[in-house]
């Protein structure tokens, strides 16, 4: 097998592994319960938020644990009432959650990095929040969000010298970043960060959200208690102790991670045939999106399955939905160019001997279709 | 040169074998997806997309072309409209017989010969032979009681490749290909209804009042209901009478014997015997037989030696006694029967079915076609 759709899913790292296992049984213990053995959990479970929040320059109390980054980022969105920004390539967890509180979308530029000026344009005295991810999860496109932040301090100084209160909140979906980009929540200047275990070879249905002092969340999921009162719930102790092992192992390979996949990247873009190379610049160094003009992905995808090669079209989700990716369109893709788009996300599970073979079967079964549809 | 199928697949094990034979039979295959519903409802997600991409998978390792056919508007108004109005009006339609009709023996047929098609296929369990539509070889999964109303026109040009086979057959085949497909749940039911049932499709799309449920013979109120057109004659099951499921006070069962649409009132009895639910006649409408119909059986049956000299089989006399068997349900036994054009009637007594379904005849293996019952 070769998987190269590592921005869908990632397998658990032993390392992560090893450390969830006592969670689950011996050290089984209700955090909220009043004895020994489960205060010692609860301790762990605390000590283990705080590296969380560590590894993104944050505290234990700044972090919210949630089931995924979906559930994260629709709890970012609980802290504006209206006037909320959003990119438009973003993933439908953000999108989706904006849309429905009658958000606006900011244009992208062809390169798909967010057009500052329209930015600029769109924000009034109403705006409240702007939602842009960290890393696109199509193109893996990063966002200059150090320039956001700046537009925003600018806007926020600008409204206190007219004495307008209004809160301006900036959130991140960082989910597709964490294991390629030293991630400082303030260094990126951002209220409202949204982390997933599962993109970081941690468990699925493990996320987190950086909450800075000036973001006012409301819980979604209302019980026990927990979490501060924004996520109520047991907390999901084995969920928090593998996604921490995770992000550890994250940071420490960062270097090292990205200068593999630089390699991997190269190798597939020099012995790779005929393809036009959609995410030129500004991309996280795991994404490779191709475009095979008036081929079918969806046919690739499945011919490559048969050789054991995985890949994603557009998105994985949105060809599953059977629907057309929302992401390359905004970038001003044509529906043919759309239509013939592989994304290969690069990963650990995957060597260097590896990506000569995959662009070797890549190129014969690019090759087989195009003969197919002469023939 | 090959001749050209365009074969409609929907991702299941039966049209995938289907695509797989015709390739391997040497025709030159385009497999079509038939996009007809894609609305979810509440509770249930609609496939659509992941069907399509199970045929589409298939269509690849084929190594065959593959094309979507959005045919969903035309289904709402053909098939959807017509079930709804059919329901509205107290009848039990069949929507699987109209799409087959109106939309798979129809409309792709003639865009599939219009794009230069020599026939069209689907994975159905039928056969044809010399034009008419046979039972398929496995009598368990047979399907042409939903097909009775195609036309000849398209009959003549329909292949059905897996009619000679019986469904662990096909199963095995997939299998041996590496057809995944093989491994699918089977889909039941009406497709756009899945597994929701026709009961909350219908509450979705059909407003409807509450009413009395009342005792046929003594006009007695028993309880209540949700909306008359939720219920079919001979039904016992979910009639809440008094708070008692089916059954008041001796533990017999009651029956729906009859509705009344206009005053939203639905009859039940305890009488099994009772002559709503039984009958020796059954009253067709919008007849459809192919080739001759039943009147070329009735020649078969009575006169085989007159055949061929004068117009045996137009003879009113004859086509009285036209001596046939009916299929009521899909599956269902086949019931010996005579047939004069508009009336069937059988020798024995049978449970009477709902109106609006239909009654298809048969001759030996060939379904002659049959019409929707009064």
């Amino acid at each position: 097998m070769i998987y190269l759709d590592h921005a869908a899913a990632t397998p658990v790292a032993d390392k992560v592994l090893t450390a969830m296992k006592p969670y689950f049984a011996a050290e089984f213990f209700n955090p909220s319960s009043p004895y020994l053995p489960a205060k010692k959990v609860a301790a762990e479970y605390e000590t283990t938020k705080g590296a969380i929040a560590h590894a993104i320059g944050a505290k234990a109390s700044d972090i919210v644990i949630t089931a995924g980054a979906t559930e994260a980022n629709n709890l970012a969105f609980t802290a504006a009432e209206g006037g909320i920004l959003y990119l438009e390539t973003e993933h439908d967890s953000v999108r989706r959650v904006a849309e429905s509180l009658g958000g606006e979308s900011i244009k992208v530029l062809p390169s798909g990095l967010v057009d500052l000026k329209d930015l600029r344009e769109k924000i009034t005295d109403e705006t409240e929040m702007i939602s842009i991810s960290l890393a696109n999860n199509e193109l893996g496109t990063i966002q200059p969000l150090a320039e956001v932040a700046e537009i925003i301090r600018e806007t926020k100084l600008d409204r206190m010298k007219r004495g307008i209160k209004k809160q301006l909140l900036l959130h991140s979906d960082a989910s597709q970043a964490l294991n390629l980009l030293d991630i400082n929540v303030a260094r990126l200047g951002v209220d409202l960060l949204t982390l997933n275990a599962a993109k970081v070879y941690g468990p699925k249905g493990v996320g987190a959200l950086y909450v800075s002092h000036d973001a006012r969340l409301h819980p979604l999921v209302a019980g026990g208690g927990q979490e501060k009162g924004l996520r109520s719930g047991t907390e999901n102790v084995p969920g928090v102790i593998g996604f921490a092992v995770a992000i550890d192992e994250a940071k420490k390979h960062l270097k090292s991670n990205r200068a593999k996949y630089k390699e991997m990247r190269q190798i597939l873009l020099s012995e790779l045939a005929d393809y036009e190379l959609i995410n030129r610049k500004h991309a996280l160094d795991n994404f490779v999106v191709l475009c095979y003009d008036g081929l079918d992905a969806e046919r690739l995808v499945f011919l490559l399955e048969a050789k054991e090669v995985y890949v994603a079209t557009g998105a994985a989700c949105a060809a599953s939905k059977g629907v057309r990716s929302h992401v390359l369109s905004a970038i001003g893709l044509p529906e043919s160019k759309i239509a013939g788009s592989l994304r290969l996300s690069l990963g650990e599970l995957n060597d260097v001997d590896q990506i000569h073979t995959a662009a070797r079967i890549i190129n014969e079964v690019i090759k087989s279709e195009k003969d197919r549809i002469d023939g | 040169m090959a001749k050209t199928v365009y074969v409609g697949m929907s991702g299941g094990v039966d049209s995938s074998v289907a695509a797989l034979l015709l390739v391997e039979q040497g025709y030159e295959v385009v497999g079509v997806y038939m996009k007809n519903w894609s609305e979810d409802l509440p509770g249930m997600k609609c496939p659509w997309a992941e069907d399509l991409a199970d045929a589409k998978r298939v269509a690849v390792k084929l190594g065959i072309d593959f094309e979507v056919w959005d045919f969903e508007q035309e289904y709402k108004e053909k098939v959807v409209e017509y079930m709804l109005t059919e329901f509205r009006k107290g009848n039990t339609p069949n929507p699987d017989i109209m799409c087959n009709q109106e939309i798979k023996f129809k409309l792709f047929y003639e865009k599939a010969m219009a794009a230069g098609a020599d026939f069209i296929a689907t994975g159905h369990y039928a056969r044809v032979k010399d034009g008419q539509l046979m039972r398929a070889v496995d009598e368990n999964k047979d399907q042409t009681y939903f097909l009775y109303r195609i036309s000849e026109e398209a009959l003549a040009h329909t292949l059905f490749p897996i009619g000679e086979m019986k469904k662990p057959e096909v199963k095995k085949l997939a299998e041996k290909h590496g057809l995944h497909n093989a491994y699918k749940k089977e889909s039941m039911g009406v497709c756009f209804v899945g597994e929701v049932g026709m009961k909350d499709f219908l509450k979705e799309y059909i407003e409807t009042e509450p009413g009395e449920i009342r005792e046929m013979e003594s006009e007695r109120v028993l309880g209540y209901h949700e909306g008359v057109i939720f219920y079919t004659i001979g039904q016992r099951h979910g009639l809440y009478l008094s708070g008692v499921t089916g059954e008041v006070n001796d533990g017999m069962p009651y029956y729906v014997v009859k509705k009344d649409i206009k005053n939203n009132i639905v009859y039940v009895s305890k009488n099994l015997n009772s002559d709503q639910l039984w009958t020796k006649e059954l009253q067709l409408k919008e007849c459809l037989f192919r080739l001759g119909g039943f009147r070329s059986a009735a020649a078969r049956e009575l006169a085989p030696a007159a055949r061929g000299d004068g117009p045996a089989g137009r003879d009113p006399e004859r086509d009285k006694h036209s001596s046939i068997s009916v299929r009521l349900r899909h599956r269902a036994p086949l019931i010996p029967a005579t047939f004069d054009g508009e009336k069937l009637r059988f020798e024995k007594e049978i449970k009477r079915p709902a109106s609006g379904q239909s009654a298809v005849l048969y001759d030996g293996e060939i379904c002659l076609g049959g019409g929707i019952i009064i």
